[in-house]
C-alpha cells in the first residue's frame, strides 16, 4: 500500500511542476505552483522529515503563493504583456542538467543513513532534544546566523526599490477591506489560533518538529491577515521599533555566540548553559524572521494616494 | 490498519488529481483557485492520514496547512479588487452576477 500511495504523490507533485512550468498564463502557473508546495509538503511529512514539511507547508503553500498572486495583479495593472510561461531550449536544458546532477550526487552520497548516528550521540550536549534544532542552532549555529542575516538583507534589497519621494510612506500598498465584509472577520478570527500555533511550534521546537523559522512564518501569516484586511496601520521602513524587531534576532544570535567566547568559543553552546542559550535565540529569531517575512511580503513603502 | 490508512490516504490524493484537472481547465480564476484551495483540504486530510502511520507530529503539518492554505484565496480576493489592495466586497452589492 505504501508504493500506491508513493507513486500517486509522485505522480501529483511531477504534474504540479509540469503544469507549472510548462502551461500558458501566469495565474494559472501561480495556481499550480501553490497546489505543488502542498504535495511537496505531503511528500516530506511521508518520509518523516516534519521539520522541514511544517516549513513548506507554511513558506511553499502560505507565503509565496500570496507574494506571487500580487505580483502577477501588479503586472496586469501595469498593463505588461502575458509573457508566455512557455521555457526556452537552453533555460530547460540547463535546468535538467542540474536536477539530473543532483540526482546523481544525491544517490552517490555516501553512508545511507546520514549524520543521524552522529547528530544522535552529540543530542545530550546540545541542550535541546530534537536533532533537528540541535543541529540548526548549536552544531551548526554559523549557517544559521548567516542565514538569519540573508533574510535581513533580501528584506533592505526589497526596500531599496522604492523612490527617495516613497521613503516616508508606509510599507506595501494602502490596503482596506469592506467593515464587517468576509475578509475582516476572517482577519479577526484566525489570528487567536494562529498566534497560538505560531508559540506552540516555537516552543516544541526544542524537543519535537518546529523551531523560529516554522513559528516566525505562522506569526508573519497571522499579522499579515490583519494587514491585509486593514485591522493594523502600516509601518514605515524607518520606524525605529521595527527595526529594532527586524535586527533582534541576529543580534541577539550574536551576542550569546559572543558570550560563548568566555565558555570555550564563538558560538561553542556549553551543555550546561546551551538549552537556555538556544531558547533566547531562538525567541528573538522568531520575532525577527516573523516581521521580515511579513515585511518582505508586503513589499517597499509606497505612497498613498486616496481615491 | 496502516495499510487502510495508507488506501484511504491514496484515495483522497486520487480525488486532488480531480482539483488538478479543474486548475488546470479552469475556465474562471475563480474555479482555478477553489480548486487549490481543494488541495490544500485534501493536502490537510493526507497529513492527518498520515498522522498514525508516520509520526503524529504530522498532526502539526496539518494544522499549519489548514490556517496557510486559504492564505492564497486571500491574495487572490486582494488581487481581484480595482486597485489590488482593497476587497471586491467593496464594491456596490450586484445581485447574483460575478464581478470581473
Amino acid at each position: 500500500m505504501t508504493v500506491l500511495f508513493d507513486l500517486v504523490l509522485c505522480a501529483l507533485m511531477l504534474l504540479a511542476a509540469l503544469a507549472a512550468i510548462g502551461g500558458r498564463g501566469l495565474f494559472r502557473a501561480t495556481v499550480f505552483f501553490v497546489a505543488y508546495g502542498i504535495t511537496v509538503a505531503l511528500a516530506w511529512v511521508r518520509l518523516g522529515a516534519i521539520d522541514v514539511a511544517l516549513a513548506e507547508a507554511a513558506i511553499g503553500a502560505g507565503l509565496t503563493g500570496l507574494l506571487l498572486l500580487g505580483a502577477v495583479a501588479r503586472l496586469r495593472r501595469a498593463g505588461a504583456p502575458e509573457f508566455p510561461v512557455r521555457a526556452g531550449l537552453v533555460p530547460a536544458l540547463a535546468a535538467a542538467g542540474v536536477a539530473g546532477a543532483t540526482g546523481w550526487v544525491a544517490l552517490r552520497v555516501p553512508g545511507a543513513g546520514g549524520l543521524w548516528t552522529e547528530a544522535g550521540e552529540a543530542l545530550p550536549l546540545s541542550g535541546v532534544e530534537n536533532p533537528v534544532t540541535a543541529v540548526l542552532l548549536n552544531f551548526r549555529a554559523w549557517d544559521t546566523l548567516l542565514e538569519s542575516i540573508v533574510l535581513l538583507a533580501a528584506l533592505l534589497a526589497v526596500w531599496a526599490l522604492a523612490r527617495e519621494e516613497e521613503w516616508e510612506a508606509p510599507v506595501g500598498p494602502p490596503l482596506h477591506a469592506r467593515p464587517g465584509g468576509v475578509l475582516e472577520g476572517m482577519a479577526r478570527l484566525l489570528p487567536p489560533v494562529g498566534i497560538v500555533v505560531g508559540v506552540f511550534l516555537v516552543w516544541a521546537g526544542a524537543s519535537q518538529p518546529g523551531g523560529a523559522f516554522q513559528g516566525g512564518t505562522v506569526l508573519a501569516a497571522v499579522g499579515l491577515i490583519a494587514a491585509l484586511a486593514g485591522l493594523v496601520a502600516l509601518p514605515r521602513p524607518d520606524s525605529g521599533s521595527w527595526r529594532t524587531a527586524l535586527a533582534a534576532g541576529p543580534a541577539v544570535f550574536l551576542l550569546v555566540g559572543a558570550s560563548g567566547l568566555a565558555l570555550g568559543g564563538l558560538l561553542l553552546f556549553p551543555p550546561d548553559w546551551a538549552k537556555a542559550m538556544i531558547l533566547t535565540v531562538e525567541v528573538f529569531l522568531t520575532l525577527s524572521i516573523a516581521a521580515t517575512l511579513a515585511l518582505l511580503v508586503l513589499g517597499p513603502p509606497q505612497p498613498r494616494r486616496m481615491p | 490498519m496502516t495499510g487502510w490508512l495508507l488506501f484511504a490516504a491514496a484515495a483522497i490524493l486520487l480525488t486532488l488529481g480531480g482539483a488538478f484537472w479543474r486548475v488546470w481547465q479552469g475556465p474562471g480564476e475563480a474555479d482555478r483557485m477553489m480548486a487549490a484551495q481543494l488541495v490544500g483540504t485534501g493536502g490537510v486530510g493526507v497529513a492527518m492520514l498520515l498522522a498514525p502511520v508516520i509520526s503524529w507530529h504530522a498532526l502539526d503539518v496539518a494544522i499549519v496547512l489548514a490556517l496557510l492554505a486559504a492564505f492564497a484565496a486571500v491574495g487572490f480576493v486582494k488581487a481581484s479588487s480595482p486597485d489590488g489592495a482593497g476587497d471586491p466586497e467593496e464594491a456596490e452589492p450586484s445581485e447574483g452576477e460575478e464581478g470581473q
